[in-house]
């Protein structure tokens, strides 16, 4: 497949922020769009070398977010700490298995894809790579559009908690891990942010 | 969709912000003492120690943002209907684009519907007059979200070539 020579190829930049597209003599000499003022890239500063702190941050910060509990629950029959992956489980042995399986896309197989995907995203753009561009950004897309719904079990755990504080009935009350997931969507957020989907694009020699 | 019919929605978007603010989205009664919890004080039941920093994530996404989006989307539509140029278009404008991927309205929604069913194996929950109005930004959300800010750009500067 021949495909249209880049933007950058061509001698211009589009703004992330309005969609302008500049000539690159201006950016070079400006540096800002002439529209809305932000700062004009032709591709994004150290695109992936930020994606991929950012994505390692995540992936430390999701450890201790599986592994400590998210919430003490605490009532007549006792105390139990829970973790989102107990959370999930308990769910589905109470046969709720839709409410199970909505938390486990938001909060283990969103991240998880997220982690995967931008992998894969820098791994092939490092090595060029000719393979499914256009797969690949659509892919970039979806990654950048789902991030933000983990935040469905912080939001749940703070309801909860805003909600059960019936001394005879039962309390909770948040725990650190519920921290570090929080944490862990908004890392994983600002590695979607900073990659720049344009490079996987860049693969001809006289490019990037 | 017409600029009259996107500030309508946008009017609504506020009026049923507000609603979910100050009306409880879930509430619950259980022997004479009732406890409730809206997007504005979910983030607040997170006061403890560090858990904190877990608060004030939660309150910018769910609160902050969506409050921000609307007040600037009005701003804008003030203007644009009396056929004027809002002062600060370029930053408003761009400023609405970036906070775009923050604002997380209908997550808060699907975990108030979670919370819901988890907690009714306990306590009789009840939704509050906070959720239908949090169901009815949602949707009028969506529909915004739709409408994208981007095009004025070309609509405020027909004198650029």
């Amino acid at each position: 497949m021949t495909l249209p020579g880049t933007a950058k190829a061509m001698g211009l930049v589009a703004c992330r922020s309005c969609g302008l597209v500049s000539p690159l003599i201006d950016a070079l000499r400006r540096g800002r769009c002439a529209r809305c003022a932000s700062t004009l890239h032709v591709r994004k500063t150290a695109s992936a070398q930020r994606t991929l702190a950012w994505l390692v941050a995540g992936m430390l910060l999701y450890v201790p977010a599986n592994l400590l509990p998210v919430m003490h629950t605490s009532g007549v029959g006792g105390g139990a700490d829970s973790t989102i992956l107990s959370g999930i489980v308990s769910f589905w042995r109470a046969g709720a298995w839709d409410i199970a399986a909505i938390i486990f896309i938001a909060s283990v197989a969103v991240p998880a894809t997220k982690f995967l995907s931008l992998g894969l995203l820098l791994w092939t753009v490092q090595r060029r790579s000719e393979w499914a561009k256009a797969h690949r950004t659509k892919l970039y897309r979806v990654v950048d559009f789902i991030g933000y719904w983990s935040m469905l079990d912080v939001v749940v755990v703070a309801l909860t908690t805003a909600l059960l504080q019936f001394k005879a009935l039962g309390t909770a009350e948040p725990q650190p891990g519920i921290v570090f997931f929080c944490a862990v969507v908004v890392t994983t957020m600002l590695a979607a942010k900073s990659f720049d989907p344009r490079l996987i694009w860049d693969t001809r020699a006289t490019d990037g | 969709m017409d600029l009259y019919q996107v500030l309508a929605l946008t009017i609504a978007a506020a009026i049923l912000f507000v609603i979910a603010s100050l009306t409880p989205v879930l509430a619950i009664e259980f022997g004479g003492a009732e406890t409730q919890a809206n997007v504005w004080t979910a983030a607040l039941s997170m006061d403890r120690g560090w858990i904190v920093w877990a608060a004030l994530v939660l309150a910018a996404t769910t609160f902050l943002v969506p409050m921000l989006q609307i007040v600037l989307l009005l701003w804008l539509l003030a203007f644009a209907s009396v056929y004027r140029r809002a002062p600060g278009f370029a930053i408003v404008l761009v400023a609405l684009h970036r906070l775009r991927p923050w604002s997380m309205s209908e997550v808060f929604l699907l975990g108030a519907l979670i919370a819901m069913i988890k907690l009714s194996n306990w306590v009789p929950v009840a939704p509050g007059p906070g959720m239908w109005a949090l169901v009815g930004l949602t949707i009028v959300l969506a529909i915004l979200g739709k409408y994208e800010p981007r095009s004025w750009w070309t609509l405020a500067e027909p004198q650029r070539s």
